[in-house]
This record gives C-alpha cells, sequence and structure tokens, in this order.
C-alpha cells in the first residue's frame, strides 16, 4: 500500500497511521499513568508515618506524634554516677542495673523520657538499658550526642576533617539505635553555641582571626557551626526518617543565625536557667527561629546557698512553676504552642561535680555553689547560689541497697507526679 | 435552735453571727468568731459595709478590713467573712470578688515567703484560679474605667508578673489600656498613682512614667497652683519616689517657665538640679539633674553656673560615667575659675580622662604636668607627678619616669605615704629593670594602645559603694560585666586589679573588695576583665577621699 499511493495520499496514510498509532500510545500512557498515580495514591496510604513525628496543627501549634498518638515529653536527664565515681564511670554496664530500680521510681511518678547526654560505649549496654526502660516502664530515650563539644583540643568546627570525623561517630549512633523501640528523639550538641562566643571552648578559623569586628566573628562562627549541623541533620533524616533530630542550643543565643542556616532541622533542644519560670522564651522562640521546642535542661537545685542546708521546697517550688509553664505552651495551650515538653535537670544528684578532678572529693556531696543566678532568688542573697551537686529529684546516700546508692525521692519527686496527674486542676476537681 | 436556724447560721456565716451579736453587743462582743477583735473593729466596718448606699462608701471599710486580716495573716478568715458578705447583699459581689483575690494573691506570697510548702502545694493550683477567676468577674462586673476594675487590672498582672507566665504581656496591654481611657477629667486620680508606683517599683519604668505623665496632666488640670506642685514634687521627692517627683517638676517648670521672670525662674531650676545631682547615700537622679543643667543654658542662664554649680555638673556627669562630658565641664571649670578650689581636682581629673578613657596621653601629661609645676604642695600635685612618671614608664622612657618618681618623693617629704609607696615600688622596678607590674601594664596597654580601642568600657561596669569618704572609711569596690551568656557552662571571668587600691590586696578571683584610704585625695581604681580567650574590657572608677 505504501507504494502504489501518490505523495500526497501516501502522507494522508502515513498520517492516519500515526494518528491511530498516536492514539493508542495515548492510550497507553493515559493507562500508565492512571496506575501510576493509583500506586502513587495506594504507596502514600500505605507508608507507614513516622514512628515519632512533630504534627503542625491548623492553629500552627505544634505536637509530638508517637506511635500515632499525641505525646508530651515528661522526662528527666539520666546520668546515674554512684557515689564515688566520676562522669567517666560508665554506667550502662553497672551490674546492679541502677536504670531498673530508677526507672521503677520514674514510672511511678509519671516520667515518660529520659535524656541521655550520649551513648555508653558498648552497643549492647546501651540497647539493654534502652530495651529494659521501655519495655519494664514505657520509658523512652532522647539520646544526645556532644558534637565534639568537649574534644580535645577545643572543637573546630570550621575544619572539614572535624566535621567529617564527627559526622561519622553521629551517624553511627543513629544507625546503631534508630531501630530501638525505645528511642525517642536525636539531639545534637547541648550548648555547643556558647563556643561561638569564645566565651566557653572557644575554637576559630583563619578567615575569622582576620576579621577586625568581635560581633562579625561571632556570626561567622555561628554560621559555620549552624550549617554543619543543617548538613549533618540531613544525613541523619537519610538514615533516620523515623525520629526527630533537635539542635541542642543554650538558651535561644544565636538562634537568628539558625533560622538561616539550619532549617531543617526538626526541633530545638534548649537549655534554660531562669528561675521560676522561661519568661518570654516561648514567644520569642516564634519570632526568631519558629521550630518546636523541648526544654532538655532546666530546674532548679535542692540545697539553699544563702541557709547552707538541703531546702527541698525551694527546688519544689521552682520546678513546679517551670512545669506549669511548659504546659501552658503546649499545643492547644494558651501559650504559643510550641513547646512539646522537657527534661528537668536531673534524675539523681551527682557528688563528682565539684573537684572533679580529685577522687577524694567524690565521695563529699559537696556545698560549694558554683555560679550565680539571682532568678533563683530564694536563695540568691548568697551571690553564688547554684550547687550542681544537688540537682536530683532523688537523693542518693552512702547507704547501698542492692548494691546500688539508696534512692531518696525529694518532694519536688512528689509535687511534679502530682502536677501530672492533674496539671489543669479546675475547682470542682479538687 | 430549728434546723432552719441552724442552716441559715451556717450558710450566712461569719457575718451573720457577727451582725446578730451586733444587736446585743453594739460595740464590743466576744464571740469566739471575733476573739481577736478587741475593739468591734470587724463590728463595725462591716456593718458600715452592709448599710452602704453607694460603691464609693465601700473602699475604707473593705480596705480596713483587709488590713486588719492581713495583718494577722488570716487570709482564709478573710475569706469565709467574704463570702458571708456576698450572701448578705448581692450588690457587694465586685467588692467581695476583688478582695477574694486579692486574699489568694497575698495567702500565695505569704506561704511562699514562710516556706510553708504544703499549703502552698495542696492548695496554690486552686488559689491561682481563684485570683484570675475573681478578678475578672470584677472587671466583667464594672465599667473599665471603675477604680476597682483598674484595681482588679493591676492585681491580675501582679499576679501574671510574679508568676511571670504567659499572660504577663496581655494583662500588662490591659491595664494600661484602661488606665489610658480613664476619663480626662477625673478628680480621683489616685488609682493613676498607685498603678504608676506598682509598675515603677516592677522595673516598668517607661510605663510607670507614662501613667506618672498622665497623673500629673490632669493634677495640672484640675487647676492646682504652680506652689501646690512644687510641694507636691518636693513631697515626693522626700519619699523617695523620684519618678513622680520628676514628673511634677516637669510640669511645674512648664507652668512657671514663661510667666516667671529669669531671676526666679533660674534659682527654682538651680536648687532642682542641686537635689537631683549625685549624693552618696541619698536618693538621687544625676541623668534627670543633668537634663536640668541643659534647661538652664537653654534659658540663657550660663553666667549663673558659679564654680561649685559648674563643678556640681562636672562631678554629677562623672558619676554617670559620662567621662568626656565631664572632662568638658571641669575644662570650662579652669578656664572661667583658674584659682578655684576645685581647679586642681578638675585638672587632675581631666588628665586621668584624657589618658585612660579618652587615650589622649599628650593632653594628660600637659595637664598632669600644670599641676606638677604649681608650687604648692597638695596631694593632686603629688598624684600628677606619679601619674608623669607612670606614662614614662610605660613609654619605656626609664629616664624621665625616674625624674618625676624622685621628685615625686622629694615633694612628699614624710607625708603622702600611699602615693610615696607606689612611686617607691615603680623606682624599685627601674632600679631592678624589671617591667611594670602586671596587672597595671595589662591596664595601661588596654587603656592607652590605639590597637585595643575595642576594649570601650561598655563590657565592664565598675562601682563604688561611696564617691566621697574620709580617710579610713570602708569602702566596697564592684566589677561587673556584661553580655557573657554562657548557660550552665559559666565564663571563668578574672579581674586584674590595679591603681589606687588602698588597704586591699583583691585577688583575681574577686569581683568586689573592701577597702580604706589613709591619704586624702581623688584615687584612681583600675580593672581589666579577662575570660579564658582574653581581654574582655577594662574601666576606671574614681573615689575622692578628704
Amino acid at each position: 500500500m505504501r507504494s502504489g499511493l501518490n505523495k500526497q495520499g501516501h502522507k494522508v496514510i502515513k498520517s492516519q497511521g500515526h494518528k491511530l498509532k498516536a492514539t493508542g500510545r495515548r492510550w497507553i500512557l493515559l493507562a500508565a499513568c492512571s496506575l501510576f498515580f493509583l500506586f502513587f495514591l495506594l504507596g502514600l496510604t500505605s507508608r507507614p508515618k513516622p514512628r515519632v513525628y512533630i504534627r503542625t496543627l491548623k492553629n500552627k501549634h505544634y505536637q509530638l506524634i508517637v506511635e500515632g498518638k499525641p505525646y508530651i515529653v515528661k522526662g528527666v536527664c539520666y546520668n546515674p554516677i554512684p557515689i564515688g565515681e566520676s562522669h567517666e564511670y560508665d554506667w550502662w554496664s553497672d551490674k546492679n542495673k541502677p536504670w531498673i530500680v530508677d526507672g521503677k521510681l520514674m514510672q511511678e511518678m509519671g516520667i515518660n523520657t529520659i535524656r541521655i547526654y550520649s551513648c555508653g560505649e558498648n552497643p549492647e549496654d546501651v540497647k539493654r538499658v534502652m530495651r529494659d526502660l521501655y519495655e519494664l516502664y514505657n520509658i523512652r530515650v532522647i539520646v544526645g550526642h556532644w558534637v565534639g563539644l568537649w574534644n580535645y583540643p577545643c572543637p573546630s568546627y570550621g575544619d572539614k576533617e572535624f566535621q567529617q570525623k564527627i559526622t561519622k561517630e553521629v551517624l553511627e549512633v543513629v544507625e546503631l539505635y534508630k531501630d530501638e523501640p525505645g528511642v525517642l528523639m536525636w539531639v545534637l550538641g547541648n550548648e555547643n553555641n556558647y563556643s561561638c562566643l569564645g566565651r566557653v571552648r572557644p575554637w576559630s578559623t583563619e578567615k575569622i582571626d582576620n576579621e577586625p569586628d568581635p560581633q562579625t566573628q561571632i556570626f561567622m562562627r555561628a554560621k559555620i557551626y549552624y550549617s554543619f549541623i543543617n548538613e549533618l541533620t540531613k544525613k541523619i533524616h537519610e538514615v533516620d526518617p523515623d525520629h526527630p533530630v533537635a539542635l541542642g542550643n543554650g538558651e535561644l543565643m544565636l538562634l537568628d543565625v539558625a533560622n538561616q542556616f539550619c532549617q531543617d532541622i526538626d526541633a530545638v533542644a534548649c537549655i534554660i536557667y531562669r528561675g521560676k519560670s522561661f519568661g518570654n522564651l516561648f514567644n520569642s522562640l516564634r519570632t526568631t527561629f519558629d521550630k518546636p521546642i523541648v526544654l532538655t535542661e532546666f530546674g532548679a537545685d535542692a540545697y539553699n546557698a544563702y541557709d547552707k542546708k538541703e531546702d527541698e521546697g525551694m527546688q519544689a517550688f521552682f520546678l513546679e512553676s517551670q512545669w506549669r509553664h511548659i504546659y501552658e505552651n503546649l499545643a492547644n495551650e494558651e501559650g504559643a504552642g510550641n513547646c512539646l515538653g522537657g527534661t528537668s535537670f536531673e534524675w539523681s544528684d551527682e557528688w563528682w561535680k565539684h573537684n572533679e578532678s580529685d577522687p577524694e572529693g567524690w565521695n563529699i556531696h559537696d556545698t560549694e555553689s558554683f555560679w550565680g543566678q539571682g532568678s533563683y532568688y530564694i536563695d540568691a542573697k548568697a551571690g553564688k547560689n547554684i550547687n550542681e551537686e544537688w540537682f536530683g529529684i532523688v537523693a542518693l546516700s552512702e547507704e547501698l541497697e542492692n548494691g546500688l546508692n539508696k534512692r531518696t525521692p525529694r518532694k519536688s519527686y512528689y509535687v511534679i507526679k502530682e502536677f501530672w496527674r492533674n496539671p489543669k486542676l479546675k475547682k470542682d476537681d479538687k | 435552735m430549728t434546723d432552719r436556724t441552724q442552716k441559715t447560721l451556717k450558710l450566712r456565716g461569719p457575718i451573720f453571727i457577727i451582725l446578730i451579736l451586733s444587736l446585743f453587743y453594739p460595740v464590743k462582743f466576744s464571740a469566739p468568731l471575733l476573739a481577736a477583735d478587741d475593739s468591734g473593729e470587724l463590728t463595725v466596718l462591716t456593718k458600715q459595709i452592709i448599710e452602704s448606699s453607694s460603691g464609693k462608701e465601700l473602699y475604707k471599710p473593705f480596705e480596713e478590713l483587709r488590713i486588719f486580716y492581713f495583718k494577722k495573716n488570716q487570709y482564709n478568715e478573710f475569706i469565709e467573712l467574704l463570702k458571708s458578705l456576698a450572701e448578705e447583699k448581692k450588690e457587694l459581689m465586685p467588692f467581695v470578688d476583688y478582695y477574694t483575690a486579692l486574699t489568694r494573691y497575698q495567702q500565695l506570697l505569704h506561704l511562699e515567703n514562710t516556706k510553708s510548702w504544703d499549703e502552698y502545694f495542696g492548695s496554690g493550683s486552686l488559689y491561682r484560679q481563684e485570683i484570675e477567676e475573681k478578678a475578672q468577674s470584677t472587671i466583667a462586673q464594672l465599667a473599665s474605667t471603675d477604680p476597682l476594675s483598674i484595681y482588679a487590672r493591676l492585681l491580675l498582672w501582679k499576679f501574671h508578673h510574679h508568676q511571670q507566665d504567659a499572660q504577663r504581656v496581655s494583662s500588662l496591654d490591659s491595664l494600661m489600656n484602661a488606665i489610658l481611657e480613664y476619663p480626662p477629667g477625673a478628680t480621683y486620680l489616685l488609682p493613676l498613682k498607685e498603678v504608676a508606683d506598682e509598675l515603677s517599683s516592677a522595673g516598668e519604668k517607661t510605663k510607670a512614667r507614662k501613667i506618672y505623665d498622665l497623673y500629673v496632666k490632669y493634677m495640672v488640670a484640675s487647676d492646682t497652683k504652680e506652689e501646690e506642685l512644687k510641694q507636691t514634687a518636693a513631697g515626693f521627692y522626700q519619699e523617695g519616689n523620684l519618678n513622680l517627683a520628676q514628673a511634677i517638676y516637669d510640669a511645674y517648670i512648664d507652668k512657671i517657665e514663661d510667666s516667671r521672670p529669669k531671676e526666679e525662674l533660674v534659682p527654682i531650676l538651680i536648687n532642682i538640679a542641686r537635689d537631683f545631682s549625685y549624693k552618696d547615700k541619698i536618693p538621687c537622679d544625676p541623668f534627670y539633674a543633668e537634663k536640668i543643667f541643659k534647661k538652664l543654658g537653654e534659658v540663657g542662664a550660663k553666667n549663673v553656673f558659679d564654680e561649685e554649680l559648674i563643678y556640681l555638673r562636672a562631678f554629677n556627669l562623672e558619676k554617670i560615667k559620662e567621662f568626656s562630658r565631664a572632662k568638658d565641664i571641669y575644662a570650662l571649670l579652669t578656664e572661667r575659675f583658674s584659682r578655684s578650689k576645685f581647679s586642681e581636682e578638675a585638672l587632675f581629673k581631666m588628665g586621668v580622662i584624657s589618658a585612660y578613657i579618652m587615650r589622649d596621653i599628650d593632653s594628660a601629661k600637659k595637664y598632669f604636668e600644670e599641676l606638677a609645676q604649681r608650687k604648692n604642695k597638695n596631694t593632686h600635685k603629688i598624684q600628677s607627678l606619679y601619674q608623669l612618671g607612670l606614662l614614662s614608664q610605660w613609654q619605656q622612657d626609664e629616664a624621665k619616669a625616674k625624674i618625676y618618681y624622685d621628685k615625686l618623693l622629694e615633694s612628699a617629704g614624710k607625708g603622702f605615704p600611699e602615693t610615696s609607696a607606689l612611686a617607691k615600688k615603680r623606682l624599685k622596678e627601674l632600679e631592678e629593670t624589671k617591667p611594670l607590674d602586671y596587672d597595671l601594664r595589662t591596664f595601661m596597654d588596654a587603656s592607652l594602645k590605639e590597637e585595643n580601642n575595642l576594649f570601650d568600657v561598655t563590657k565592664v561596669a565598675l562601682n563604688s559603694s561611696l564617691y566621697r569618704i574620709e580617710k579610713d572609711t570602708g569602702v566596697t569596690i564592684s566589677a561587673a560585666t556584661f553580655g557573657l551568656e554562657s548557660g550552665s557552662l559559666p565564663t571563668a571571668v578574672q579581674y586584674s586589679w590595679s591603681g589606687d587600691l588602698g588597704s586591699a590586696k583583691p585577688s583575681m578571683d574577686a569581683a568586689t573588695f573592701q577597702t580604706t584610704y589613709t591619704e586624702p585625695g581623688t584615687k584612681i581604681i583600675n580593672v581589666v576583665a579577662l575570660s579564658p580567650s582574653g581581654i574582655i574590657d577594662r574601666s576606671i572608677d574614681i573615689i575622692d577621699v578628704y
């Protein structure tokens, strides 16, 4: 047919044939697209939600969702160093399993989360602790990483090799524990942002050193640091889409810079010591770096530096007030609606902190104050009124019970337990 | 007693008992409930409340009841009485609600202050809820400009402010809005003053000042006489309410500025400036004093500045660390009154400010030289010789430094032990070819080298408890640094002290020390604040010893 036809006819025939072919192809394409779309939709609906994620509500409030249900972080920082040991003690491998005793007490109090600053060296030990806490007491873990803050010499976030080293370390931790059902989220750093100010653990680069303006120097350091955290976050998300990644930050310091360079982070994990409340923190965060916040360190010590004696009431007074402020700012409450909860500092006293290089001091519950903070006004007249060895809501004594220092819950344990049980007391409830 | 009577008594509570008993014991009764009411005060007050015909009559008896119960910390008892009053007369509800809220607020403070933690934790939430509900109820029942509504808003703000909670800002806005709506023709201005006083004492100075201005505006509008304004301002000054005193003085000055002749206006301004100028241990506001000094200049009264007044202004500026302006005024003093009793102190301070604040060594030397050349032997001449020696030593002109120190010791003879001791110490360094004392050198490097101009005296505050002292009087000197936030990783700040430290030898860890001086003169205290990463800043303070 093709050879007996004139040029035009041929063209016509060819064109008609092409049209037929094109129509057929279109149908195939449409069918393929429909199938693809169907699979896509099916994929969407069948793909499970992340185990833990943060939902933005219609009123722009943030809510932590765990296994499909809203979750308020009601937690403590956990570092159960026995009397006579220092921060180097590997409690993860303690044969007396302090977390079993502590977990029971925690569960009775209403704690659902602990925050750890870093994982122990033996992954099996770490997994055992996480599983025990989760399986026995339904307690989840916020897993922290120092991101090199305490490296010696000081961290050098401007150095690519250093960044690679830390990235490798962090991703190893994520790979190791991401499938543990008790993991709640990852926290990168603690108060590392202060190193950008050059006051603690100072670091620099040649370019920064050549910059004459100190404010610009701070900005340059913060840009480097937060950009690095952002890259790290993206890598964690690739490895583990099931848990949020939070930026550990001292106060709200430099978060305006984070707003420019660290948008991939899921939440901010702040360390705040402002006395009985958090002031304008939640609203302020909304305007500087609008991310959900979990307070990963706050609290009060139980030693009255002015009266020079233990003062459980003082500690409970500050903690209760702080928790009230946290609850005011949870999703669907009257505050800023950006708070996910908190982990107060800390579960049990740590006797090693004063003169940490002197092993004899690890056996003494030292009463010398470390620093002064006027907003803890009950003993502020003492000047320096913060006693780092006395922050536990559980006191330790030298008396042993099953190989562990005996735990005695302080007043704050009972006050916060009661608060969590009934945070919105109405007259009729009384 | 019938069931019904029992029920009524139970329902009406204390007020019923008070009223019944008052029929039999009109002035004095001894019911157990009122055991503390020896004078029958409660009976009288509750009767006044029940029998009142207008809201205005209620303020006084309610307030007296409040004082009666608060004095004894009988908060729950007062609440019971308030409940009874409300049951007796529904029109009392706004007052009952307000005083219930106020009582719970005071009760919480009392529990906190006395560390009565069991009741605090057991009932605190309930009390907080009552404060909020009852204060809101008062507001809902009254017009927004009703004084009681204003007090209820004030109470809500105080409560949220104390709680430091989320409603702190909105409650302050609500209070301010109600205050700004306060009717201009109102003669009852006490709520304005009381709100401003509360805001001022809580650190809300700007808002307090705004309300004080409104208060004064209404006061002036109500045809208050000039003299009355002046007396009112002076009264608030005496009370220590400087903000309000200033607002009234400003209104007073506005009122008399155009109506009074200059010769009458000027002495009035001078007196106000004197009152507010810096004085040890007496309430003062050197910033306001300087504002009035400027006003004196504006009204063309420059020639009224005698040597004492110029000195007062310069000293006032020096105390608020306006060093550069202080130097200009001291310069004016020495130009216009070269033989003034203040001229030597003025010249010396000009030298100090030139060197250690303005990094102008040449000018400093000029002022010190002028003093050093004077024939009379006085403390400022001796101190100038020391400063000249010190600046030369720092500039590594050891020969010249030695000449100044030797001349100092020769002039001082057996007098001026403190300055002579410093000179001898410096001479020893020169003789032994040792470097200048480390702390002193650190301070001078930070203060004099051009490359250190980032150290601009803004990041370290240095203050003395007293600035004019007699010999051997104890004085406390304190340094504080700004902008060193480091959370729970406190920055280890050290203080390098030098200069005229008197009897004290403060360590580098001491931010505060006490000292005494045995020799009169102008003492210069130097400090350099250091963090692990280097110098934070440096500062000086100046104390005059007589």
